[in-house]
């Protein structure tokens, strides 16, 4: 039968009804921020994405392409943001193809915020659009819900109190490019070291009037994970050995049924190794 | 008429080889040979008159009017095929009412025109369909007023609005009288004539010079021109009987208060009246030009 | 959503109650906007606060919002309501333009066209909105639509969680047939004591002139008391 399948719906209902939490969606518990500068615009990120407490990835990619000049930071829902921005992509390209034009920001913004309020805020997505087009620098925010803001900087996600504190404490009008560069990775490292739900990388996204959109994927890397200072593993005949006995085999045939497996076989050099797996050295 | 027979006048989708839709001409013959109608704009207001053929002894007199009101201020009147003129009244009235619920205000009469030719015209591009068989005069008056939106609640400002211009230039309502024809065609007249006898009720349309703008005719003049151009343009020896029917539209301050409304019996009676007076008249003075020569 | 939120408002029985049912995280123009008519047209403004719970989403919101050449609307309530029925009656007004000739829509036909939206949708919608505009022959005129999408014709109107606390001063100081200086000193005085008492209004002060001359843009900065630096753009017809 096609259609969807409510069967779950009662139970779960009365599993909620009982104190079960929801299961949760990955969310990127994030720092995204935006800026503008003399001749372009910079977006940036944080590469945290988390499920509820547990840090799902630890370098994931919060920007995504919209057209060459114009780009998105997402917040929110991980898969909301991903889908939603995709779509939008997919669509701009042909309305540029179909129209003879370059794609705008003002189009992108329009057409995520009636896609987003369409859906009364049930896809996840809070969104910072940047980018360059014929008419200008354009840098907004679109919000879950469907509404939309204009400003010379924005910030978002769980992050963005911090961000935005050093955004309002030292962003400069009329700035440069590096400068704009600067604010940006400041504004995520404060998320990233002040916001539980940030962490990790800095991605930088610069897009120029005049130059090829530059993506700084780990532009800045804070919290490399450093060579352990010890080594953990046991020194061999740490574990005493009592007894010993092999098992042929032949004798192993009795019970299961044992394949040879291309590669297993250290003479068959000729074969290729499908797959192999790791295990520790036999001692 | 030598394409008959070509096959290109079959069909509403295919042209003839000169650029011709034939359908939509064979519609034209068939509001030719309907009763006249026509229309006067004056200043003060528009009329619109109809000559009903009476079809049969039977039918009771003064009823099935012929010209219908679509809305407050706005009347119609066809000739031709009369049900397909009741088909297109009745979707006026569907366009004025869809108007009033999005814009929560009357039609303007030129969006009525609009929206009325371009249902017509529609009319002339499918092979399922076949065009209107009928011409229509429609009359209205824009309102003056200043009315607010239906249903809402207070009125501003005591001392009224603020930055009004006395500028003759902006438009505050008035007359206006459109004829939409078969292939979907319309303009706005001074004088509108159509069926049978328009050529003649053009001629006396042109006389009244409604274009001049120190044209002295009154409403009622105008009621009473109508009257008579209806039975100018009536062949006695063709026809057998007829009705005159009379409705009028005036400015807010006038007869009718704004309204589309028939005419009231009296002024009905004066006006056929007139019209008979002046016919033997004219015969007088047709008899005084041959004198003359 | 507790009742001191931003959005809370004084009811009939004088207990505050919640009157935006918002969404959790959607963004809320806890505002205070007005409309005012005044000798030549009216004047709109606007505190410029946009808030999601007691974060402030934008400073400097712009919540004056043109729909046509000179018919404009104030927002509050929900910013994603209020700005999807903006845009959906500025495009309406945009046909209607372009389809009936050279006399535009009126302010009149924006106010209907506002009135169904909100009317017909108030089970999903929160937003508050007044709706201003100049036009040749009616003049100046000022429509308030509250959040159940009834319609009111005023002289002057008041809106958003800012508004209980001007309701006095309005009263008190209201005229009608201002000039344009009196209009904006009345506009700029109300909503400087609503940015003063609600704490979900604040920021800078915006108004928007609308007269035959077309429409004019003012601003007024809190780092000077809001006494400048006025008027911010020349008049466009």
């Amino acid at each position: 039968m096609p259609g969807f399948d409510f069967s779950n719906h009662t139970r779960n209902a009365a599993l909620h009804a009982r104190g079960v939490p929801l299961p949760k969606a990955t969310s990127t518990g994030t720092t995204i921020v935006g800026c503008i500068y003399n001749n372009g615009v910079v977006i940036a990120a944080d590469t945290r994405a988390t499920s509820g407490p547990i840090v799902a990835d630890k370098n994931c990619e919060k920007l995504h392409y919209i057209s060459p000049n114009i780009w998105c930071a997402g917040a929110g829902t991980a898969a909301d943001t991903e889908f939603t921005t995709a779509l939008i992509s997919s669509n701009l390209e042909l309305h540029s193809l179909s129209t003879n034009r370059q794609p705008r920001v003002v189009t992108v913004m329009t057409m995520l915020k009636q896609h987003l309020f369409r859906y009364q805020g049930h896809i996840g997505a809070y969104l910072v659009v940047a980018g360059v087009d014929p008419t200008g620098v354009g840098l907004f925010t679109v919000h879950a819900h469907g509404s939309t803001d204009k400003l010379p900087y924005v910030t978002m996600g769980s992050g963005s109190l911090a961000a935005m504190a050093v955004f309002e404490s030292t962003w400069k009008k009329d700035c440069t490019r590096d400068e704009a560069v600067k604010f940006c990775s400041e504004a995520i490292l404060a998320g990233i070291f002040n916001d539980l739900g940030s962490g990790s990388n800095v991605d930088v996204c610069v897009i120029d009037k005049d130059k090829p959109t530059q993506l700084m994927r780990n532009y800045i890397k804070p919290n490399e994970r450093s060579k352990k200072e010890r080594n953990y593993k046991f020194q061999k005949g740490t574990t005493a050995v009592l007894d010993q006995k092999i098992i042929t085999r032949e004798e192993i045939g009795r019970y299961v049924t044992v394949h040879e497996i291309a590669g297993s076989d250290s003479d068959s050099g000729s074969l290729v190794v499908v797959e192999k797996m790791d295990v520790d050295d036999q001692p | 008429m030598t394409s008959i027979g070509t096959g290109y006048d079959l069909s509403n989708s295919v042209f003839s080889p000169d650029g011709r839709n034939f359908q939509v001409e064979y519609a034209v013959k068939a509001v030719e040979s309907g009763g006249t109608c026509i229309g006067i704009r004056t200043k003060h207001g528009v009329v619109l008159a109809c000559e009903k053929i009476i079809s049969s002894k039977l039918l009771k007199p003064g009823c099935n009017k012929r010209i219908s009101t679509v809305d407050r201020s706005a009347g119609i009147v066809t000739s031709g095929l009369l049900p397909d003129g009741r088909h297109l009244t009745s979707r006026g009235r569907d366009e004025a009412s869809s108007w009033r619920q999005t814009y929560k205000a009357p039609i303007p009469l030129s969006s009525l025109a609009s929206r009325l030719g371009g249902y017509v015209q529609a009319y002339t591009l499918y092979s399922s369909v076949r065009p209107f068989g009928v011409t229509a005069i429609l009359g209205g008056w824009d309102s003056e007023a200043e009315s607010g939106v239906d249903g809402q609640v207070g009125n501003g400002p005591a001392a009224g609005a603020g930055g009004k211009v006395d500028d003759p230039s902006v438009k505050r309502g008035g007359p206006a009288l459109y004829m939409i024809e078969p292939s979907g065609l319309y303009w706005g007249y001074y004088g509108a004539a159509t069926g049978k006898g328009r050529q003649a009720a053009k001629a006396e349309l042109e006389k009244l010079d409604l274009n001049s703008p120190d044209c002295a005719l009154s409403l009622k003049d105008a009621v009473l021109e109508a009257a008579r151009i209806i039975y100018v343009a009536h062949e006695d020896s063709k026809d057998k009987e007829f009705e005159l029917e009379l409705t009028w539209i005036s400015a807010l301050d006038g007869p009718t208060k704004g309204r589309h409304e028939h005419v009231p019996k009296e002024l009905l009676e004066e006006a056929e009246k007139h019209a008979k007076k002046s016919l033997e008249g004219d015969d007088e003075d047709e008899d005084d030009d041959e004198m003359e020569e | 959503m507790g009742p001191d939120m931003a959005t809370a408002m004084l009811g009939e029985d004088g207990i505050h109650i919640d009157m935006n049912h918002l969404k959790k995280g959607e963004v809320n123009l806890g505002t205070s906007i007005m409309a005012i008519n005044f000798k030549d047209g009216v004047i709109l403004g606007a505190d410029s606060r946009t808030t999601t719970g007691a974060y402030i989403a934008n400073r400097v919101t712009d919540k004056l919002t043109q729909v046509h050449d000179t018919i404009w609307c104030c927002r509050s309530g929900s910013a994603a309501d209020t700005q999807a029925v903006a845009d959906i009656v500025s495009y309406h007004l945009g046909l209607y333009g372009v389809m009936n000739g050279q006399d535009g829509p009126t302010t009149q036909t924006a106010a209907a066209l506002f009135q169904e939206l909100c009317y017909e949708n108030k089970d999903q919608l929160s937003a508050g909105m007044i709706i201003a505009g100049y036009d040749k022959r009616h003049g100046g005129s000022v429509y308030s639509i509250p959040l159940g999408g009834s319609l009111h014709k005023q002289s002057y109107a008041i809106g958003g969680s800012g508004s209980t606390y001007i309701y006095g001063y309005c009263d008190a100081n209201w005229k009608e047939h201002m000039t344009e200086e009196e209009g904006i000193k009345f506009v700029k005085g109300a909503l400087g004591e609503a940015i003063k008492w609600d704490g979900s209004s604040g920021g800078v002060i915006r108004m928007v002139v609308l007269t035959n001359r077309g429409h004019e843009r003012h601003l007024y900065l809190p780092d000077n008391g809001y006494t400048g630096p006025g008027r911010a753009r020349p008049a466009t017809t």
